[in-house]
């Protein structure tokens, strides 16, 4: 069995880590590039959510490379993203690639479950547990990673040293086979990124916090490495998701999170009063609390068409004079273009800087 | 419930043009749509009456209508200013009846409870006449005109207002027949969709709508589309799947507004699910603020000659 599934983020790192270990050979479609998002687009319906297009042109690539499976979560939700592997696997089907397809909830735990059962050696049981404890290390690996770097990114002293500590780091943790393994590239990849030279910064560094659609926010492909490039203006961003959490709140294992949920829920319940079925809680309570916690702006991303962020779009401008906090609102889709965002970014943080000096 | 009830008036350029300005750059035509009758309203009314529709069925596995019904309201709430206070009726069936949602509204309104009983039969049976009307096929501005009089259930409604829109009148004898398949607040608002039902008239097509389709029908076409959670997107899918099988139907057209998100999704699921070799010709219709009426004259007049074409050869 030959696997792959679509990109979000860093989650093909432990997302990899649980299929090889069910015995399957995971085959992982390089980054997505503007070539994936104008591959995808071209058999996408047309005003279909951007990651919807971003997606299947992963899952192209992953068919162009020979894999023979492609895995997808699937739900009956308000929102899109439930529909996405149903309809873009028959695309695919249409387009003419032949392929098994794993609709994790279309098809029942049990379904998915079984599916391993010849590629699992000896037991299924024992082999799904270990598949999940190591797919829970490498998570975990891949957080802890990602924080330190986004904390030392904006001292470093040459730009880019973070950065490129991180993806070694991440290679690493990638490429471990055994949870020991992986624990030992983490220790070693927090080791170098805390040796890091770092200075003093000039002035004192800005906080912004980065809400909106999940994928958005993650995805370094459709938001051109926003958090990466912020940190090197010398701003300390904080995202209001991680992969990680979004990876463990459907596993509903992890209290902390379950927790973080309610209470979001609870504050934007006066601005959205019934679930919409998106991160719309988040983008809402998100930009309360980095007023709350005395933040200099937030930034609002969401992908062209998206319903929930949508609505929070219209709502927002109502939590920004309330709260007297900056947003800005940044709508991606395939027409994005680097220069585009970059030039509306430095506007924002010369804003944010103007604001703060008085 | 003894409120004297005032409508907006039917869409036109002013009151698109409001709406379009009050409202994010990529929110669906129907939102826009809303928000313009909002506006037409503001400076009549005391009080101004929003639904929101989370859930329209009570089903074992819960349904939503679309995240910008959910959240109407709430978008209405905090981005017109100056508009009068405003009462949400909430429709959740998932979670609670009809008759708890008229209670909140009587106490939102200041009406006394036990008025809620007697007001709630009327319109059930209102309601009742109002969907047999659609059945046979009329359409829903003219059946309202018919069962309420001018929509406050006094008096009479006045003339059939759809003669006076463009494209109307001068209808030949209809040689072919075609399935309107779309939400009702697109191919029935006269203005969005440049009246594309007598636009069809006038091309010589009898025109259906999936209104008149029984809903024990849509619901046994469905049993083979399982797993959609968006009630009023399964009765397009159900609808279509029924039009796309029958026999009489020469042409079936899928009319959708710009930025529809569940609309976008359907749509291919009916393309790629639901089309067979012998299903009849599809073609999708997308309706946006900015369409102009010779672009969709053009291609509803290409797709009833292909039709055409397709028949006089065969």
């Amino acid at each position: 069995m030959k696997v792959s599934f679509p990109h979000m983020g860093n989650a093909y790192i432990p997302l990899s880590s649980l299929l090889s270990n069910l015995g399957a050979e995971v085959i992982v479609p390089p980054r997505p590039t503007r070539k994936t998002i104008d591959m995808g687009a071209l058999h996408a319906p047309e005003f279909v959510c951007l990651p919807f297009k971003v997606n299947l042109g992963d899952n192209l690539r992953a068919l162009q490379m020979g894999s023979d499976t492609l895995a997808m979560v699937s739900g009956m939700w308000a929102c899109r993203f439930g529909y996405y592997g149903r309809v873009q696997h028959q695309i695919l089907r249409d387009v003419g690639f032949e392929f098994d397809s794993i609709l994790l909830g279309r098809e029942g735990l049990g379904t998915v479950y079984n599916k391993f059962r010849d590629t699992v050696e000896g037991s299924l049981l024992r082999g799904w547990a270990h598949a999940v404890r190591s797919f829970k290390h490498k998570a975990e690996a891949m957080d802890a990673l990602e924080m330190a770097a986004r904390k030392v990114r904006p001292f470093e002293r040459e730009r880019g040293s973070a950065s490129s500590v991180l993806a070694d780091g991440l290679a690493g943790v990638h490429q471990a086979q055994t949870i020991k393994a992986t624990d030992a590239a983490l220790r070693e990849a927090l080791g170098v990124m805390d040796s890091i030279e770092t200075e003093p910064p000039a002035r004192e560094p800005l906080d912004i916090a980065v809400v909106g659609e999940i994928y958005a926010v993650l995805e370094p492909a459709l938001n051109f490495d926003i958090e990466r490039k912020l940190g090197e203006m010398g701003i300390i961003v904080h995202p209001v998701m991680s992969v990680y959490k979004w990876l463990f709140r459907p596993l509903k294992i992890d209290p902390s999170i379950l927790v973080d949920e309610r209470l979001a829920r609870r504050i934007a319940k006066p601005y959205i009063a019934y679930v919409l079925g998106g991160e719309e809680h988040q983008t809402i309570t998100g930009t309360i609390r980095a007023a709350r916690h005395g933040y200099d702006g937030v930034i609002h991303l969401y992908p062209f068409t998206c319903m929930p962020e949508n609505i929070c779009r219209t709502i927002l401008p109502r939590v920004e004079s309330e709260f007297d906090i900056p947003v800005l609102n940044l709508c991606l889709d395939e027409h994005a273009s680097p220069a585009g965002m970059a030039t509306r970014l430095e506007a924002f943080v010369d804003l944010l800087r103007e604001r703060r000096r008085r | 419930m003894g409120t004297e009830v005032v409508l907006s008036s039917p869409t036109g350029d002013s009151l698109l043009e409001n709406g379009v300005r009050h409202c994010v750059d990529d929110i669906c035509v129907p939102v826009k749509l809303f928000y313009g009758h909002v506006l037409d309203l503001a400076e009549r009314c005391d009080v101004l009456f929003v639904s929101r529709l989370v859930s329209v069925e009570k089903a074992e596995v819960a349904t939503y209508t679309c995240p910008k019904l959910i959240g109407l309201p709430d978008m209405v709430k905090s981005s017109i200013e100056g508009i009068p206070r405003m009462v949400e009726f909430v429709v959740d069936l998932q979670e609670h009846s009809i008759r708890s949602s008229a209670k909140r509204l009587a106490t939102a309104l200041g009406v006394p409870q036990p008025r809620v009983r007697s007001s709630l039969a009327e319109a059930e049976l209102v309601q009742a006449a109002y969907d047999e009307k659609l059945l046979a096929g009329v359409e829903p501005e003219e059946a309202m005109r018919q069962v309420l009089g001018n929509g406050n259930g006094t008096g009479n409604g006045g003339k059939d207002s759809s003669a006076r829109k463009p494209g109307a009148g001068r209808a030949r004898k209809p040689d072919i027949k075609i399935a309107l398949v779309g939400h009702e607040y697109l191919i029935h608002d006269h203005y969005i969709s440049h009246n594309l039902p007598a636009k069809l008239k006038r091309f010589g097509a009898d025109v259906t709508y999936m209104t008149q389709v029984p809903i024990e029908v849509i619901e046994s076409e469905l049993a083979r589309y399982p797993g959609i959670s968006w009630s009023y997107e399964k009765e397009l899918l159900g609808a279509a799947s029924h039009f796309l099988g029958r026999s009489d139907i020469d042409g079936v057209i899928i009319v959708m507004g710009f930025a529809c998100g569940p609309d976008s999704i359907i749509s291919e699921i009916i393309t790629r699910e639901v089309v067979t070799e012998a299903s009849p010709p599809l073609t999708t219709l997308v309706l946006d603020e900015h369409t102009g009426e010779a672009g969709v004259d053009t291609r509803v007049e290409a797709f009833v000659d292909l039709i055409r074409r397709s028949r006089n050869r065969s």
